[in-house]
Protein backbone atom coordinates (compact mmCIF):
# COMPACT_ATOMS: atom_id res chain seq x y z
CA UNK A 1 0.00 0.00 0.00
CA UNK A 2 1.70 3.17 -0.78
CA UNK A 3 1.48 5.97 2.23
CA UNK A 4 1.24 9.62 1.44
CA UNK A 5 3.47 12.46 2.19
CA UNK A 6 1.32 12.79 5.15
CA UNK A 7 2.33 9.95 6.81
CA UNK A 8 5.91 9.55 5.38
CA UNK A 9 6.21 13.00 7.32
CA UNK A 10 4.63 11.83 10.70
CA UNK A 11 6.58 8.36 10.98
CA UNK A 12 10.06 9.64 9.94
CA UNK A 13 10.49 11.64 13.25
CA UNK A 14 9.27 12.14 16.75
CA UNK A 15 6.11 13.57 17.16
CA UNK A 16 6.77 16.05 19.71
CA UNK A 17 4.11 18.68 20.03
CA UNK A 18 2.59 18.19 16.84
CA UNK A 19 -0.68 18.73 16.68
CA UNK A 20 -3.49 16.58 16.32
CA UNK A 21 -3.86 17.59 12.86
CA UNK A 22 -0.64 16.18 11.63
CA UNK A 23 -1.96 12.32 12.44
CA UNK A 24 -2.49 10.84 9.00
CA UNK A 25 -6.75 10.74 8.08
CA UNK A 26 -7.51 13.59 10.79
CA UNK A 27 -8.03 16.75 8.87
CA UNK A 28 -9.53 20.26 9.50
CA UNK A 29 -13.06 19.04 10.67
CA UNK A 30 -12.10 15.85 13.03
CA UNK A 31 -9.22 17.64 14.22
CA UNK A 32 -11.33 20.12 15.70
CA UNK A 33 -13.23 17.81 17.62
CA UNK A 34 -11.00 15.80 18.52
CA UNK A 35 -9.29 19.06 20.78
CA UNK A 36 -12.81 19.82 21.44
CA UNK A 37 -12.66 16.78 23.67
CA UNK A 38 -8.99 17.25 25.14
CA UNK A 39 -7.36 15.52 22.53
CA UNK A 40 -5.45 18.64 21.58
CA UNK A 41 -1.92 17.36 20.76
CA UNK A 42 -1.06 14.36 18.99
CA UNK A 43 0.76 12.70 21.60
CA UNK A 44 -2.46 12.59 23.24
CA UNK A 45 -4.10 10.49 20.91
CA UNK A 46 -1.17 8.73 21.21
CA UNK A 47 -1.66 8.21 24.63
CA UNK A 48 -5.03 6.88 23.86
CA UNK A 49 -3.64 4.31 21.11
CA UNK A 50 -1.29 2.88 24.19
CA UNK A 51 -4.14 3.00 26.41
CA UNK A 52 -6.49 0.71 24.81
CA UNK A 53 -2.85 -1.34 24.10
CA UNK A 54 -2.46 -1.04 20.42
CA UNK A 55 -5.52 -2.68 19.65
CA UNK A 56 -6.46 -2.01 16.08
CA UNK A 57 -10.24 -2.61 16.63
CA UNK A 58 -10.44 -0.89 19.81
CA UNK A 59 -8.88 2.35 18.66
CA UNK A 60 -10.62 2.37 15.52
CA UNK A 61 -14.01 2.41 17.24
CA UNK A 62 -13.10 4.53 19.82
CA UNK A 63 -11.67 7.25 16.83
CA UNK A 64 -15.39 6.56 15.07
CA UNK A 65 -16.86 6.97 18.30
CA UNK A 66 -15.30 10.08 19.30
CA UNK A 67 -14.55 12.33 15.99
CA UNK A 68 -16.35 10.35 13.50
CA UNK A 69 -13.91 9.07 11.65
CA UNK A 70 -14.61 6.91 8.57
CA UNK A 71 -13.32 3.49 8.13
CA UNK A 72 -10.16 4.76 6.03
CA UNK A 73 -9.69 7.34 7.91
CA UNK A 74 -9.28 5.15 11.52
CA UNK A 75 -7.27 2.82 9.24
CA UNK A 76 -4.51 5.75 7.81
CA UNK A 77 -4.71 7.53 11.38
CA UNK A 78 -3.79 3.50 13.45
CA UNK A 79 -1.81 2.76 10.65
CA UNK A 80 0.50 5.63 11.34
CA UNK A 81 0.06 5.59 15.08
CA UNK A 82 1.48 1.90 15.00
CA UNK A 83 4.42 2.65 12.66
CA UNK A 84 5.94 5.43 14.83
CA UNK A 85 5.56 3.28 17.69
CA UNK A 86 7.69 0.43 15.97
CA UNK A 87 10.19 2.72 14.81
CA UNK A 88 10.37 5.56 18.24
CA UNK A 89 9.14 3.70 21.15
CA UNK B 1 -24.18 -3.33 30.62
CA UNK B 2 -24.93 0.26 32.02
CA UNK B 3 -24.40 -0.91 35.45
CA UNK B 4 -21.28 -2.69 35.60
CA UNK B 5 -18.68 -1.07 37.02
CA UNK B 6 -14.73 -0.92 35.84
CA UNK B 7 -13.63 -4.06 37.81
CA UNK B 8 -16.90 -5.94 36.85
CA UNK B 9 -16.43 -5.11 33.15
CA UNK B 10 -12.73 -6.21 33.67
CA UNK B 11 -13.46 -9.59 34.68
CA UNK B 12 -16.36 -9.50 32.51
CA UNK B 13 -13.91 -9.62 29.32
CA UNK B 14 -11.18 -11.60 30.76
CA UNK B 15 -13.87 -14.25 31.66
CA UNK B 16 -14.23 -14.19 27.46
CA UNK B 17 -10.59 -14.32 27.32
CA UNK B 18 -10.29 -10.79 26.59
CA UNK B 19 -7.46 -9.17 28.18
CA UNK B 20 -8.45 -5.41 28.67
CA UNK B 21 -5.85 -2.52 29.01
CA UNK B 22 -7.02 0.38 31.81
CA UNK B 23 -10.72 1.38 32.15
CA UNK B 24 -10.19 4.72 31.81
CA UNK B 25 -13.36 7.12 31.10
CA UNK B 26 -12.26 7.53 27.45
CA UNK B 27 -12.12 3.80 27.36
CA UNK B 28 -14.69 2.54 29.09
CA UNK B 29 -17.79 2.78 26.41
CA UNK B 30 -15.04 1.33 23.86
CA UNK B 31 -14.88 -2.07 26.40
CA UNK B 32 -18.41 -1.57 26.92
CA UNK B 33 -19.32 -2.23 22.87
CA UNK B 34 -16.42 -5.10 23.27
CA UNK B 35 -18.11 -6.93 25.84
CA UNK B 36 -21.18 -7.01 24.17
CA UNK B 37 -19.70 -8.37 21.04
CA UNK B 38 -17.62 -11.16 22.60
CA UNK B 39 -20.88 -11.66 24.57
CA UNK B 40 -23.10 -11.77 20.96
CA UNK B 41 -20.10 -13.70 19.32
CA UNK B 42 -19.82 -16.25 22.27
CA UNK B 43 -23.63 -17.21 22.30
CA UNK B 44 -23.55 -17.21 18.16
CA UNK B 45 -20.66 -20.09 18.95
CA UNK B 46 -22.89 -21.67 20.83
CA UNK B 47 -25.52 -22.17 18.09
CA UNK B 48 -22.77 -22.70 15.93
CA UNK B 49 -21.61 -25.70 17.48
CA UNK B 50 -25.19 -27.06 18.40
CA UNK B 51 -25.31 -26.73 14.34
CA UNK B 52 -21.99 -28.39 13.69
CA UNK B 53 -22.50 -31.49 15.80
CA UNK B 54 -25.33 -32.17 13.10
CA UNK B 55 -23.55 -31.30 10.17
CA UNK B 56 -19.64 -32.59 10.53
CA UNK B 57 -19.17 -32.06 6.88
CA UNK B 58 -19.84 -27.92 7.12
CA UNK B 59 -16.33 -27.83 8.33
CA UNK B 60 -14.43 -29.76 5.81
CA UNK B 61 -16.05 -27.27 3.36
CA UNK B 62 -15.16 -24.58 5.27
CA UNK B 63 -11.74 -25.85 5.29
CA UNK B 64 -11.70 -26.08 1.58
CA UNK B 65 -12.47 -22.75 1.27
CA UNK B 66 -9.57 -21.17 3.63
CA UNK B 67 -7.13 -22.62 1.95
CA UNK B 68 -8.07 -21.83 -1.12
CA UNK B 69 -7.97 -18.20 -0.09
CA UNK B 70 -4.66 -17.88 1.15
CA UNK B 71 -3.08 -15.67 -0.96
CA UNK B 72 -5.35 -13.08 -1.03
CA UNK B 73 -3.74 -10.33 0.89
CA UNK B 74 -6.00 -9.79 3.70
CA UNK B 75 -6.10 -6.99 5.74
CA UNK B 76 -7.32 -8.01 9.23
CA UNK B 77 -10.19 -6.72 11.29
CA UNK B 78 -9.75 -9.87 13.21
CA UNK B 79 -11.96 -9.56 16.32
CA UNK B 80 -14.05 -7.62 15.16
CA UNK B 81 -14.70 -8.63 11.74
CA UNK B 82 -15.22 -12.31 13.67
CA UNK B 83 -18.55 -11.94 15.38
CA UNK B 84 -19.32 -10.57 11.71
CA UNK B 85 -18.51 -12.85 9.38
CA UNK B 86 -19.23 -15.58 11.35
CA UNK B 87 -22.66 -15.09 11.87
CA UNK B 88 -22.60 -15.16 8.25
CA UNK B 89 -20.70 -17.97 8.07
CA UNK B 90 -23.42 -20.22 10.35
CA UNK B 91 -26.34 -17.80 9.29
CA UNK B 92 -26.26 -16.35 5.75
CA UNK B 93 -29.50 -15.04 6.10
CA UNK B 94 -28.45 -12.86 8.85
CA UNK B 95 -24.74 -12.14 7.14
CA UNK B 96 -23.86 -9.48 5.22
CA UNK B 97 -25.68 -6.22 6.72
CA UNK B 98 -22.44 -4.64 6.22
CA UNK B 99 -22.28 -4.36 2.35
CA UNK B 100 -22.98 -0.56 1.28
CA UNK B 101 -24.52 0.14 -1.97
CA UNK B 102 -20.98 2.24 -2.59
CA UNK B 103 -19.08 -1.64 -2.54
CA UNK B 104 -21.91 -3.01 -4.31
CA UNK B 105 -19.82 -2.32 -7.60
CA UNK B 106 -17.18 -4.08 -5.93
CA UNK B 107 -19.26 -6.96 -4.34
CA UNK B 108 -20.14 -8.17 -7.72
CA UNK B 109 -16.62 -8.51 -9.59
CA UNK B 110 -14.87 -9.65 -6.72
CA UNK B 111 -17.30 -12.55 -5.84
CA UNK B 112 -17.27 -13.90 -9.36
CA UNK B 113 -13.70 -13.68 -9.46
CA UNK B 114 -13.82 -14.90 -6.22
CA UNK B 115 -16.29 -18.04 -7.20
CA UNK B 116 -14.22 -18.45 -10.42
CA UNK B 117 -10.96 -18.41 -8.84
CA UNK B 118 -12.24 -21.13 -6.45
CA UNK B 119 -13.76 -23.36 -9.10
CA UNK B 120 -16.19 -24.58 -6.43
CA UNK B 121 -19.99 -23.83 -7.54
CA UNK B 122 -21.66 -22.25 -4.46
CA UNK B 123 -23.64 -19.89 -6.66
CA UNK B 124 -26.30 -19.70 -3.80
CA UNK B 125 -23.83 -17.81 -2.20
CA UNK B 126 -22.56 -14.55 -4.30
CA UNK B 127 -26.18 -14.81 -5.21
CA UNK B 128 -27.40 -13.99 -1.49
CA UNK B 129 -24.21 -11.68 -1.40
CA UNK B 130 -25.71 -9.15 -4.02
CA UNK B 131 -29.21 -9.65 -3.09
CA UNK B 132 -28.08 -8.78 0.94
CA UNK B 133 -25.95 -5.62 -0.94
CA UNK B 134 -28.97 -4.40 -2.47
CA UNK B 135 -31.19 -5.19 0.33
CA UNK B 136 -29.51 -3.56 3.13
CA UNK B 137 -28.79 -0.18 3.66
CA UNK B 138 -25.70 0.97 4.63
CA UNK B 139 -25.36 0.79 7.86
CA UNK B 140 -21.53 1.38 8.08
CA UNK B 141 -20.72 3.99 5.34
CA UNK B 142 -16.92 3.56 6.17
CA UNK B 143 -16.62 0.15 4.54
CA UNK B 144 -15.48 1.11 0.87
CA UNK B 145 -12.36 -0.55 0.28
CA UNK B 146 -12.97 -3.30 3.04
CA UNK B 147 -15.88 -4.88 1.35
CA UNK B 148 -13.86 -7.16 -0.97
CA UNK B 149 -11.60 -8.37 1.33
CA UNK B 150 -14.63 -9.01 3.58
CA UNK B 151 -16.00 -10.31 1.26
CA UNK B 152 -13.51 -12.52 0.12
CA UNK B 153 -12.74 -13.58 3.62
CA UNK B 154 -16.91 -14.14 4.19
CA UNK B 155 -17.67 -17.69 5.29
CA UNK B 156 -14.69 -19.56 6.71
CA UNK B 157 -12.94 -17.01 8.96
CA UNK B 158 -11.46 -20.39 10.04
CA UNK B 159 -8.88 -19.41 7.24
CA UNK B 160 -7.00 -17.39 9.81
CA UNK B 161 -5.89 -20.37 11.08
CA UNK B 162 -4.01 -21.44 8.00
CA UNK B 163 -2.41 -18.10 7.41
CA UNK B 164 0.91 -18.91 6.30
CA UNK B 165 2.31 -15.39 5.58
CA UNK B 166 0.28 -12.29 7.46
CA UNK B 167 1.22 -8.96 6.00
CA UNK B 168 3.68 -7.28 8.85
CA UNK B 169 4.66 -8.05 11.86
CA UNK B 170 3.12 -5.46 13.89
CA UNK B 171 -0.06 -7.15 12.60
CA UNK B 172 0.79 -10.02 14.03
CA UNK B 173 -0.74 -9.62 17.81
CA UNK B 174 -3.64 -7.85 16.18
CA UNK B 175 -4.19 -10.56 13.82
CA UNK B 176 -3.42 -13.24 16.26
CA UNK B 177 -5.92 -11.58 18.25
CA UNK B 178 -8.19 -13.18 15.67
CA UNK B 179 -7.61 -16.84 15.52
CA UNK B 180 -5.49 -17.76 18.30
CA UNK B 181 -8.08 -16.71 21.33
CA UNK B 182 -10.91 -18.03 18.65
CA UNK B 183 -9.88 -21.64 19.88
CA UNK B 184 -9.08 -20.34 23.17
CA UNK B 185 -12.07 -18.27 23.11
CA UNK B 186 -14.01 -21.29 22.62
CA UNK B 187 -11.87 -23.29 25.34
CA UNK B 188 -11.73 -20.19 28.14
CA UNK B 189 -15.62 -19.53 27.06
CA UNK B 190 -16.49 -22.73 27.89
CA UNK B 191 -13.95 -23.07 30.33
CA UNK B 192 -15.71 -20.46 33.06
CA UNK B 193 -18.91 -20.61 31.60
CA UNK B 194 -18.22 -24.69 32.68
CA UNK B 195 -16.99 -23.94 35.65
CA UNK B 196 -20.05 -21.98 36.67
CA UNK B 197 -22.30 -24.54 34.92
CA UNK B 198 -20.57 -26.99 36.86
CA UNK B 199 -21.06 -25.89 40.36
CA UNK B 200 -24.71 -25.39 40.83
CA UNK B 201 -25.47 -28.30 38.52
CA UNK B 202 -23.33 -30.38 41.02
CA UNK B 203 -25.43 -28.99 43.18
CA UNK B 204 -28.11 -29.91 42.03
CA UNK B 205 -27.40 -33.45 41.40
CA UNK B 206 -26.68 -33.36 44.73
CA UNK B 207 -29.85 -31.85 45.45
CA UNK B 208 -31.80 -34.55 43.40
CA UNK B 209 -30.23 -37.16 45.10
CA UNK B 210 -31.21 -35.81 48.56
CA UNK B 211 -34.36 -35.51 48.02
CA UNK B 212 -34.79 -39.11 45.96
CA UNK B 213 -32.92 -40.92 49.60
CA UNK B 214 -35.60 -38.94 51.61
CA UNK B 215 -38.11 -40.07 49.39
CA UNK B 216 -37.49 -43.78 49.75
CA UNK B 217 -36.23 -43.42 53.42
CA UNK B 218 -39.44 -42.21 54.03
CA UNK B 219 -40.79 -44.67 52.73
CA UNK B 220 -39.04 -47.17 54.12
CA UNK B 221 -40.17 -46.05 57.46
CA UNK B 222 -43.81 -46.24 56.47
CA UNK B 223 -43.45 -49.98 55.33
CA UNK B 224 -41.66 -50.90 58.54
CA UNK B 225 -44.91 -48.48 60.70
CA UNK B 226 -47.30 -50.77 58.87
CA UNK B 227 -45.15 -53.69 59.39
CA UNK B 228 -44.77 -53.11 63.03
CA UNK B 229 -48.82 -52.68 63.62
CA UNK B 230 -49.16 -55.73 61.61
CA UNK B 231 -46.88 -58.24 64.20
CA UNK B 232 -48.66 -55.84 67.12
CA UNK B 233 -52.24 -56.98 65.85
CA UNK B 234 -51.04 -60.52 66.45
CA UNK B 235 -52.29 -63.96 64.75
CA UNK B 236 -55.12 -65.26 66.88
CA UNK B 237 -53.44 -68.71 67.36
CA UNK B 238 -55.87 -71.06 69.09
CA UNK B 239 -55.54 -75.29 69.56
CA UNK B 240 -57.34 -76.13 66.46
CA UNK B 241 -57.56 -79.78 67.29
CA UNK B 242 -60.37 -79.43 69.97
CA UNK B 243 -62.48 -78.28 67.07
CA UNK B 244 -61.75 -81.16 64.95
CA UNK B 245 -62.04 -83.75 68.21
CA UNK B 246 -65.40 -82.64 68.55
CA UNK B 247 -66.36 -84.36 65.31
CA UNK B 248 -66.40 -87.87 66.97
CA UNK B 249 -69.32 -89.54 67.73
CA UNK B 250 -71.32 -89.33 70.94
CA UNK B 251 -70.57 -92.17 73.07
CA UNK B 252 -70.90 -92.69 77.03
CA UNK B 253 -67.51 -93.33 78.06
CA UNK B 254 -66.99 -92.65 81.97
CA UNK B 255 -65.77 -95.43 82.83
CA UNK B 256 -64.64 -97.81 80.32
CA UNK B 257 -60.87 -97.23 79.14
CA UNK B 258 -60.23 -98.72 75.48
CA UNK B 259 -58.43 -97.14 73.02
CA UNK B 260 -61.74 -95.62 71.57
CA UNK B 261 -62.88 -94.20 74.81
CA UNK B 262 -59.22 -92.96 75.46
CA UNK B 263 -59.14 -91.05 72.31
CA UNK B 264 -62.72 -89.54 73.08
CA UNK B 265 -61.57 -88.71 76.81
CA UNK B 266 -58.80 -87.02 75.26
CA UNK B 267 -60.93 -85.37 72.98
CA UNK B 268 -63.27 -83.80 75.84
CA UNK B 269 -60.02 -82.68 77.54
CA UNK B 270 -58.81 -80.78 74.58
CA UNK B 271 -62.63 -79.03 74.49
CA UNK B 272 -62.39 -78.41 78.20
CA UNK B 273 -59.20 -77.03 77.66
CA UNK B 274 -59.80 -75.00 74.47
CA UNK B 275 -63.21 -73.66 76.09
CA UNK B 276 -60.98 -72.99 79.22
CA UNK B 277 -58.43 -71.11 77.01
CA UNK B 278 -61.02 -68.68 74.90
CA UNK B 279 -62.36 -67.79 78.75
CA UNK B 280 -59.23 -66.81 79.89
CA UNK B 281 -58.11 -65.12 76.82
CA UNK B 282 -61.73 -63.33 76.26
CA UNK B 283 -61.30 -62.24 79.93
CA UNK B 284 -57.59 -61.11 79.54
CA UNK B 285 -58.55 -59.32 76.70
CA UNK B 286 -61.23 -57.21 78.61
CA UNK B 287 -58.75 -56.76 81.09
CA UNK B 288 -56.61 -55.28 78.90
CA UNK B 289 -58.60 -53.18 76.61
CA UNK B 290 -60.13 -50.90 78.97
CA UNK B 291 -61.51 -53.60 81.67
CA UNK B 292 -65.56 -52.97 81.60
CA UNK B 293 -65.49 -55.48 84.72
CA UNK B 294 -62.91 -54.37 86.50
CA UNK B 295 -60.77 -57.67 87.21
CA UNK B 296 -57.95 -57.11 89.61
CA UNK B 297 -55.66 -58.93 87.27
CA UNK B 298 -55.33 -60.94 84.23
CA UNK B 299 -54.60 -63.66 86.40
CA UNK B 300 -58.59 -65.84 87.10
CA UNK B 301 -58.37 -67.47 90.23
CA UNK B 302 -59.09 -71.43 90.41
CA UNK B 303 -62.57 -71.31 91.19
CA UNK B 304 -63.80 -68.90 88.90
CA UNK B 305 -62.39 -70.28 85.94
CA UNK B 306 -63.45 -73.56 87.37
CA UNK B 307 -67.43 -72.56 87.97
CA UNK B 308 -66.99 -71.16 84.48
CA UNK B 309 -66.02 -74.01 82.90
CA UNK B 310 -68.86 -75.83 84.73
CA UNK B 311 -71.47 -73.90 83.43
CA UNK B 312 -70.41 -73.89 79.86
CA UNK B 313 -69.46 -77.93 79.60
CA UNK B 314 -71.36 -79.47 82.27
CA UNK B 315 -68.30 -81.52 83.24
CA UNK B 316 -67.47 -81.98 86.73
CA UNK B 317 -64.42 -80.76 88.52
CA UNK B 318 -62.39 -84.23 87.96
CA UNK B 319 -62.03 -83.06 84.81
CA UNK B 320 -61.09 -79.64 85.79
CA UNK B 321 -58.44 -80.98 87.75
CA UNK B 322 -57.53 -83.84 84.86
CA UNK B 323 -57.18 -80.90 82.12
CA UNK B 324 -54.75 -78.66 85.02
CA UNK B 325 -52.72 -81.51 85.70
CA UNK B 326 -52.28 -82.24 81.12
CA UNK B 327 -51.25 -78.53 81.16
CA UNK B 328 -48.62 -78.81 84.23
CA UNK B 329 -47.47 -82.32 82.03
CA UNK B 330 -47.38 -80.88 78.64
CA UNK B 331 -44.34 -79.20 77.11
CA UNK B 332 -45.97 -77.44 74.69
CA UNK B 333 -46.90 -74.06 74.76
CA UNK B 334 -50.73 -74.33 75.38
CA UNK B 335 -51.26 -70.68 76.11
CA UNK B 336 -52.02 -70.81 79.37
CA UNK B 337 -50.43 -70.49 82.06
CA UNK B 338 -50.82 -71.83 85.73
CA UNK B 339 -49.89 -69.55 88.77
CA UNK B 340 -49.35 -69.95 92.26
CA UNK B 341 -49.15 -67.75 95.53
CA UNK B 342 -45.85 -66.86 94.54
CA UNK B 343 -45.87 -65.32 90.52
CA UNK B 344 -42.94 -66.12 89.88
CA UNK B 345 -42.41 -69.14 90.66
CA UNK B 346 -42.78 -72.59 88.60
CA UNK B 347 -45.82 -74.56 89.56
CA UNK B 348 -45.64 -78.12 89.68
CA UNK B 349 -48.75 -79.69 91.29
CA UNK B 350 -52.35 -78.86 90.75
CA UNK B 351 -53.03 -77.34 94.25
CA UNK B 352 -50.39 -75.11 94.46
CA UNK B 353 -52.27 -73.60 91.22
CA UNK B 354 -54.11 -70.42 92.19
CA UNK B 355 -55.08 -68.54 89.68
CA UNK B 356 -54.64 -69.13 85.52
CA UNK B 357 -53.35 -66.55 83.30
CA UNK B 358 -54.00 -66.24 79.16
CA UNK B 359 -50.94 -66.31 77.80
CA UNK B 360 -52.72 -65.34 74.63
CA UNK B 361 -55.34 -62.38 75.59
CA UNK B 362 -57.91 -61.56 72.92
CA UNK B 363 -58.69 -58.01 72.03
CA UNK B 364 -60.98 -56.54 69.89
CA UNK B 365 -59.73 -55.50 66.31
CA UNK B 366 -60.02 -51.46 67.62
CA UNK B 367 -58.29 -52.10 71.05
CA UNK B 368 -56.04 -54.18 68.98
CA UNK B 369 -55.28 -51.47 66.51
CA UNK B 370 -55.18 -48.65 69.30
CA UNK B 371 -52.74 -50.55 71.00
CA UNK B 372 -50.46 -51.35 68.06
CA UNK B 373 -50.28 -48.03 66.51
CA UNK B 374 -49.47 -46.91 69.93
CA UNK B 375 -46.50 -49.34 69.97
CA UNK B 376 -45.21 -47.94 66.67
CA UNK B 377 -45.18 -44.61 67.33
CA UNK B 378 -43.57 -44.67 70.70
CA UNK B 379 -40.79 -46.56 69.19
CA UNK B 380 -40.50 -44.58 66.21
CA UNK B 381 -40.55 -41.78 68.38
CA UNK B 382 -37.99 -42.86 70.70
CA UNK B 383 -35.73 -43.64 67.33
CA UNK B 384 -36.34 -39.95 66.48
CA UNK B 385 -35.98 -38.71 69.56
CA UNK B 386 -32.33 -40.41 69.99
CA UNK B 387 -31.49 -39.17 66.69
CA UNK B 388 -32.50 -35.59 67.28
CA UNK B 389 -30.25 -35.69 70.84
CA UNK B 390 -27.67 -37.45 68.81
CA UNK B 391 -28.00 -34.63 66.24
CA UNK B 392 -28.22 -31.75 68.71
CA UNK B 393 -24.80 -32.98 70.19
CA UNK B 394 -23.51 -32.91 66.82
CA UNK B 395 -23.77 -29.19 65.89
CA UNK B 396 -23.05 -28.09 69.93
CA UNK B 397 -19.78 -30.32 69.34
CA UNK B 398 -19.07 -28.24 65.69
CA UNK B 399 -20.35 -24.69 67.52
CA UNK B 400 -17.77 -25.55 70.16
CA UNK B 401 -14.69 -26.27 67.69
CA UNK B 402 -15.45 -23.33 65.34
CA UNK B 403 -15.52 -21.12 68.29
CA UNK B 404 -12.12 -22.33 69.31
CA UNK B 405 -10.78 -22.00 65.62
CA UNK B 406 -11.69 -18.61 65.70
CA UNK B 407 -10.33 -17.96 68.78
CA UNK B 408 -6.88 -19.00 67.91
CA UNK B 409 -7.14 -16.84 64.65
CA UNK B 410 -8.02 -13.86 66.55
CA UNK B 411 -4.91 -14.52 68.99
CA UNK B 412 -2.77 -14.87 66.26
CA UNK B 413 -3.69 -11.60 64.57
CA UNK B 414 -3.18 -10.03 67.93
CA UNK B 415 -0.18 -11.10 68.47
CA UNK B 416 1.29 -10.24 65.11
CA UNK B 417 -0.44 -6.60 65.50
CA UNK B 418 1.98 -6.73 68.80
CA UNK B 419 5.09 -8.01 66.88
CA UNK B 420 4.59 -4.87 64.34
CA UNK B 421 3.94 -2.22 67.12
CA UNK B 422 7.00 -3.32 69.23
CA UNK B 423 9.39 -3.32 65.97
CA UNK B 424 7.72 -0.04 64.81
CA UNK B 425 8.53 1.50 68.34
CA UNK B 426 11.70 -0.30 68.31
CA UNK B 427 12.70 1.36 64.69
CA UNK B 428 11.54 4.94 66.10
CA UNK B 429 13.84 4.56 68.88
CA UNK B 430 16.84 3.83 66.85
CA UNK B 431 15.63 7.14 64.73
CA UNK B 432 15.24 9.14 68.27
CA UNK B 433 11.87 9.39 67.75
CA UNK B 434 11.36 7.92 71.04
CA UNK B 435 12.68 7.86 74.61
CA UNK B 436 12.81 4.66 75.45
CA UNK B 437 13.72 0.88 73.82
CA UNK B 438 10.82 -0.51 75.08
CA UNK B 439 6.74 -0.26 75.30
CA UNK B 440 4.35 -0.97 77.94
CA UNK B 441 2.15 -3.42 76.95
CA UNK B 442 -1.02 -1.98 78.91
CA UNK B 443 0.36 0.99 76.24
CA UNK B 444 0.45 -1.16 72.84
CA UNK B 445 -2.86 -3.00 74.01
CA UNK B 446 -4.64 0.52 74.18
CA UNK B 447 -3.45 1.32 71.09
CA UNK B 448 -4.19 -1.58 69.30
CA UNK B 449 -7.75 -2.20 71.02
CA UNK B 450 -10.47 0.87 70.92
CA UNK B 451 -12.16 1.30 74.31
CA UNK B 452 -15.23 -0.17 73.61
CA UNK B 453 -13.80 -3.85 72.32
CA UNK B 454 -11.17 -4.17 75.15
CA UNK B 455 -13.73 -5.95 77.48
CA UNK B 456 -14.52 -8.24 74.79
CA UNK B 457 -10.95 -8.53 73.57
CA UNK B 458 -9.69 -9.58 76.85
CA UNK B 459 -9.24 -13.30 76.46
CA UNK B 460 -7.86 -13.21 73.04
CA UNK B 461 -5.59 -10.38 74.52
CA UNK B 462 -4.52 -12.76 77.18
CA UNK B 463 -3.83 -15.61 75.65
CA UNK B 464 -1.37 -13.03 73.16
CA UNK B 465 0.30 -11.45 75.58
CA UNK B 466 1.38 -15.51 77.07
CA UNK B 467 2.41 -16.60 73.94
CA UNK B 468 4.73 -13.67 73.16
CA UNK B 469 5.96 -14.61 76.48
CA UNK B 470 6.54 -17.96 75.65
CA UNK B 471 6.73 -18.19 72.10
CA UNK B 472 8.60 -14.95 70.47
CA UNK B 473 12.44 -14.64 70.92
CA UNK B 474 12.88 -11.06 69.29
CA UNK B 475 10.62 -10.00 71.70
CA UNK B 476 11.35 -9.45 75.67
CA UNK B 477 9.15 -9.15 78.54
CA UNK B 478 10.51 -6.88 80.86
CA UNK B 479 9.35 -4.85 84.31
CA UNK B 480 10.48 -0.81 83.84
CA UNK B 481 9.59 2.06 85.54
CA UNK B 482 7.62 3.46 82.69
CA UNK B 483 6.01 7.46 83.09
CA UNK B 484 6.46 7.01 86.55
CA UNK B 485 4.91 3.51 87.35
CA UNK B 486 6.37 0.00 87.37
CA UNK B 487 4.67 -1.83 84.30
CA UNK B 488 5.61 -4.20 82.17
CA UNK B 489 7.36 -3.58 78.83
CA UNK B 490 8.38 -5.31 75.65
CA UNK B 491 11.61 -4.71 74.45
CA UNK B 492 12.34 -5.46 70.81
CA UNK B 493 15.51 -7.77 71.13
CA UNK B 494 17.94 -6.70 67.88
CA UNK B 495 18.72 -9.09 65.74
CA UNK B 496 20.63 -10.16 62.70
CA UNK B 497 18.97 -8.59 59.55
CA UNK B 498 17.01 -11.46 58.51
CA UNK B 499 14.20 -11.09 61.15
CA UNK B 500 11.00 -10.33 59.76
CA UNK B 501 9.05 -13.73 59.16
CA UNK B 502 6.48 -11.84 57.45
CA UNK B 503 8.36 -9.25 55.27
Amino acid sequence: MTTSQKHRDFVAEPMGEKPVGSLVGIGEVLGKKLEERGFDNAYVVLGQFLVLKKDEDLFREWLKDTCGANAKQSRDCFGCLREWCDAFL
Amino acid sequence: MAGLSDLELRRELQALGFQPGPITDTTRDVYRNKLRRLRGEARLRDEERLREEARPRGEERLREEARLREDAPLRARPAAASPRAEPWLSQPASGLAYATPGAYGDIRPSAASWVGSRGLAYPARPAQLRRRASVRGSSEEDEDARTPDRATQGPGLAARRWWAASPAPARLPSSLLGPDPRPGLRATRAGPAGAARARPEVGRRLERWLSRLLLWASLGLLLVFLGILWVKMGKPSAPQEAEDNMKLLPVDCERKTDEFCQAKQKAALLELLHELYNFLAIQAGNFECGNPENLKSKCIPVMEAQEYIANVTSSSSAKFEAALTWILSSNKDVGIWLKGEDQSELVTTVDKVVCLESAHPRMGVGCRLSRALLTAVTNVLIFFWCLAFLWGLLILLKYRWRKLEEEEQAMYEMVKKIIDVVQDHYVDWEQDMERYPYVGILHVRDSLIPPQSRRRMKRVWDRAVEFLASNESRIQTESHRVAGEDMLVWRWTKPSSFSDSER
